[in-house]
């Protein structure tokens, strides 16, 4: 037991560790130049300070407003040690090597308006909105709550920082704490400390905000300054009741808050739409927009204020990168700029980055000829950096259903190394990756990916192309019936069903892709969700509402089969007008045809969740 | 209460269209053991009614004598419990359901259900335990799982109960369950048989038939009985004195597949494609079994075309049938057959036409 204690203390503290470099890396530091000159001979030290302290936060578990400030100068000093070294940063990259200083990202943070990548129409609305509400008299905005949403690294918090230190206001930041593992919670509770959730340590930091405004930092070094209250990390939650206790507590914030509030909320891409939290944080943000708080969406960072940024990183850095190499790492970041400077480093980590470069990029010639530079992408030497590229589910349809293909002389290009096919059967190269390879980015799985190409497959067929019809109506049938083969069996063949899956997609698609030869002029076509679900809603309300009522209908001895009631019986008591005999009433509320209408409606109205719940249901047998 | 119900023949004896049939399963019963029977054939053949029948012959009226009961069945399934509903109906010695009904869990039904047969067996009148009869519905729809724990169950509990299966085709049930049960086959009666009952039934509702009416109903019943007695019950319904030449109403779905049939004759293109889905789904909605469609669609389609194609789409037709049995969804199916028939048609029509 004593040892397991031991081994507690050990892992909270390196998590502790672990925390303060991450905020370290996270946090910019507003004001820089006033403070550099207070800076902190002995980094090591600061940490320790610190370690202690978050440590001593830990065990009170109180939030105490004053530690917002207090935190905030620890945090400060470890990173005026870190300044430092970035201050001398000319003199090392002297050196030549940039592996003798910190991260890239941590020591080319913007440090004015001028250099954030940021699209400068937002910067500016977000400015104008701090001044707005730093200068006038209080009371006169409504609210002081601004919703800053985006993808992850496209320059939230550094255009709070920015902007900050452009106003000469301080950043006070409310992270999330970290989460208490069990263990540590066990040491804890013998230590006498109770828990707290992380969501109530947010709920009081929140009621005292409110209450008592930011209380300056007991070491107060400016006297009077303006504040700045950045919210960058919701506490989590889990289940209903713990997030509508967060939706109140922010609501009271929006609400009463008198000091300018920048709420971050980190968007998650479409593809990963299917997580409880990405749904949370879209109602999250809806509701923060209703309480009255304003909104400000940041895009991706476009491509060419990337490239910007990173040449100028090159510049200061001295390194030789092609403008090509930085092309290629702007776009395969996809507009996450943090990941595009860690990419960039890491590129030129290489002993010789360009040679490496060449190599790779000699493969994809014929692609390179064409100068398209997303193919090239799909290369090699994009796997060294940069993101894996997601994609939406509708986009991924979008280029199935599309079908854009090479034009005839760069089939020319291609014949050499293809073995011969028929006439018929040959079709133009396509004009993106590899179905498989789209179907993994969008995170595709067969059923709902057969289910909507067939539903939407046939608006993008030529009018005449009956033939192209069947061509694709009989692979999703195939696909269908890979899909289904072993349905209901359990888990003991999850290998088998893995591969069927992907075998049964990949079907669909390449048969939508190869079926559909004549496509029809492009258009704009909305992509329906399958109309299929709402028919296998409804039609299996109904089969239920037959099968308890065969009973009490026909009065006879025996149990009829469903077929021969849907197809004799139902048709054949609407003919007889309703209620000739006494059991039939019970019939008829189902044989009007408006009782399925209706079903037809609710079914669109609860719209994804009924069929989510199916196909929960269906997965389970 | 419907005609259908009303004039249905109560005992072996009174049966009039498979009188031999009849016949012979009274033998059987009387001569004590009776082995498991599995009744097939076409939709209204009166195999519900031999069943009722023979059931009346074994236990005597009390068969008749029926309650509807829905149950929850807890089946343990390994890892966890599954409870099943499904409605049931019971006699003292006999219990019917369809175990298609519990979808892809109907494997357990039929296991569970026969074990608590067995639990409770009845004793008979001389103090020897009888066994209780379980007459299953709609076999073919079982899943190959189910048919085989049908399969196993019905060994090992055979000494407790008689299994009565009821289906449409034989083909769709497996031959380790066939193999064990005494396969009787219901024909489905002729038109002269039909005219004769629904004479009967004219006769003892005192109706005026004109001449050549009861072969007209006949005739469009397709031969099954049940069919010819319920369109018989709505021509009276809709219009009496009889003409003989009354029209004869179809079902109304099966408009709706003519409907669709004649859409498809007329345009062949994707977005009529696109259409003919719309109005399949119609009918799914209203649980028209997908095979019942195409079959009543090929037969639809079938009428209005040249003979040349006939075989290449019949062709079709089962092979997407086929199909649907093994897929998941049956629309992919149908309505690539509609598809093919479609490109088939409009080849055709641009071969002879230009």
């Amino acid at each position: 037991m004593g040892n397991r204690n031991n081994l507690v203390v050990l892992s909270s503290d390196d998590e502790e560790n672990e925390r303060s470099l991450s905020s370290n890396r996270s946090y910019s530091k507003p004001k820089s130049r006033s403070l550099v000159t207070r800076s902190n001979p002995n980094p090591r030290r600061a940490k320790k300070a610190r370690i202690s302290n978050s440590r001593s936060r830990l065990s009170k578990e109180s939030s105490n407003v004053n530690e917002i400030g207090f935190l905030y100068d620890d945090f400060d000093e470890v990173f005026n040690g870190f300044k430092v070294s970035a201050g001398k940063r000319e003199s090392i990259s002297g050196f030549g090597g940039s592996n003798a200083n910190g991260l890239w990202v941590d020591k080319y943070k913007p440090r004015s308006l001028e250099e954030l990548a940021v699209h400068k129409k937002k910067v500016e609305e977000v400015k104008v909105w701090f001044e707005e509400r730093l200068r006038s008299s209080k009371d006169e905005f409504g609210h002081y709550v601004l919703v800053i949403t985006g993808q992850a690294g496209v320059g939230k918090s550094a255009t709070i920082h920015v902007i900050a230190s452009h106003l000469g206001a301080r950043v006070c930041e409310w992270n999330t704490p970290t989460p208490v593992i069990w263990q540590e919670h066990l040491h804890n509770s013998s230590a006498g400390i109770t828990y707290t959730s992380k969501l109530d340590e947010f709920e009081i930091f929140v009621e005292r905000i409110r209450k008592y405004g930011l209380i300056p930092s007991s070491s107060a070094k400016e006297p009077k300054s303006s504040n700045i209250l950045l919210i960058d990390d919701l506490p989590m939650t889990n289940g209903k009741v713990a997030f509508g206790r967060l939706k109140k507590c922010l609501h009271l914030l929006v609400r009463s808050t008198r000091i300018p509030t920048a709420i971050l909320l980190t968007d998650y891409g479409e593809a990963d739409s299917a997580d409880q939290t990405a749904r949370c944080s879209e109602e999250l943000k809806l509701y923060l927009e209703s309480a009255g708080a304003c909104k400000v969406a940041f895009n991706p960072i476009t491509n060419n204020s990337m490239k910007k940024t990173l040449s100028r990183i090159c510049r200061l850095e001295r390194f030789n990168v092609t403008a090509e190499q930085i092309d290629l790492i702007a776009r395969a970041s996809g507009g996450d700029i943090r990941n595009a400077i860690t990419s960039l480093q890491f590129c030129c980590l290489k002993p010789d980055p360009l040679r490496s470069l060449s190599l790779c990029e000699t493969t994809p010639t014929y692609l390179r000829e064409k100068s398209d530079e997303i193919s090239a992408l799909d290369g090699e030497s994009s796997l060294k950096f940069g993101r894996d590229e997601t994609l939406s589910l509708f986009h991924a349809l979008g280029k199935f259903l599309h079908n854009k293909r090479e034009t005839e002389n760069a089939m020319a290009l291609m014949d050499q190394d293809e073995f011969l096919v028929r006439d018929k059967f040959s079709r133009l190269p396509l004009k993106m990756d590899a179905p498989e390879k789209v179907l993994c980015q969008a995170h595709g799985q067969a059923r709902p990916i057969a289910d909507f190409l067939h539903e939407n497959v046939l608006d993008f067929l030529c009018e005449e192309a009956i033939d192209d019809a069947w061509t694709v109506a009989s692979y999703l049938s195939d696909a269908d019936m890979l899909l289904a083969t072993f349905r209901g069996m359990l888990t003991r063949y999850n290998e088998a069903e893995n591969v069927l899956q992907t075998a049964a997609a990949s079907v669909a698609v390449r048969g939508v892709l190869f079926g559909n030869s004549h496509p029809s002029p492009s258009r704009w076509h909305a992509i329906r969700r399958p109309k299929l679900w709402q028919v296998e809603q409804s039609s299996l309300c109904n089969k239920t509402e037959i099968v308890k009522r065969r009973f009490t209908g026909y009065s006879g001895q025996t149990l009829s089969d469903l077929s021969v009631v849907t197809t004799e019986y139902t048709p054949m008591l609407k003919w007889l007008g309703y209620g000739t005999s006494g059991g039939l009433e019970t019939h008829q509320d189902l044989m009007q045809d408006n009782k399925t209408e209706d079903n037809f409606d609710k079914m669109s109205l609860d719209g994804q969740q009924e069929i989510e719940t199916t196909d929960d249901e269906i997965e389970d047998w | 209460m419907l005609w259908v119900d009303k004039y249905r023949p109560k005992t072996l004896d009174n049966i009039t269209a498979h009188q031999h049939i009849a016949q012979n399963l009274k033998k059987l019963v009387t001569e004590q053991d009776c082995p498991h029977l599995l009744f097939y054939g076409p939709p209204g053949s009166g195999k519900k009614t031999l069943i009722m029948a023979l059931l009346r012959q074994m236990f005597g009226p009390t068969a008749e004598k029926v309650k509807v009961e829905n149950k929850t069945w807890k089946v343990d399934a390994g890892s966890r419990t599954l409870d099943i509903e499904l409605t049931t109906l019971s006699s003292t010695n006999h219990v019917e359901l369809n175990p298609s009904d519990a979808g892809f869990q109907d494997r357990y039904i039929v296991q569970e259900i026969i074990k608590e047969m067995a639990k409770n067996r009845p004793i008979d009148t001389k103090g020897k335990k009888g066994f209780k009869v379980l007459v299953l519905n709609e076999v073919d729809k079982l899943s190959r799982e189910a048919q085989h724990s049908l399969r196993r169950t019905m060994e090992k509990y055979s000494a407790y109960c008689r299994l009565i299966l009821c289906c449409n085709s034989s083909s769709k049930v497996t031959e380790a369950i066939r193999s064990r049960c005494l396969n009787v086959r219901i024909n489905a009666p002729t038109e002269e048989e039909i005219v004769k009952v629904l004479e009967l039934i004219g006769k003892k509702e005192g109706l005026q038939l004109p001449s050549g009416f009861a072969a007209l109903i006949a005739e469009k019943s397709n031969r099954s009985l049940r069919r010819a007695i319920l369109s018989f019950e709505t021509c009276r319904v809709q219009q009496y004195p009889f003409t003989s030449k009354q029209v004869i109403s179809s079902m109304d779905w099966e408009e709706y597949v003519a409907e669709i049939a004649s859409d498809i004759m007329k345009e062949q293109s994707p977005k009529r494609l696109f259409q003919v889905r719309g109005k399949l789904y119609e009918l799914l909605v209203n649980c028209i079994p997908p095979e019942i469609i195409l079959k009543r669609l090929l037969y639809e389609l079938l009428k209005k075309l040249d003979a040349e194609l006939k075989h290449e789409v019949c062709h079709w037709a089962a092979y997407y049938e086929h199909r649907m049995r093994l897929g998941q969804k049956a629309i992919f199916h149908i309505e690539a057959f509609v598809a093919k028939f479609m490109s088939i048609y409009k080849s055709f029509l641009i071969a002879t036409f230009g």
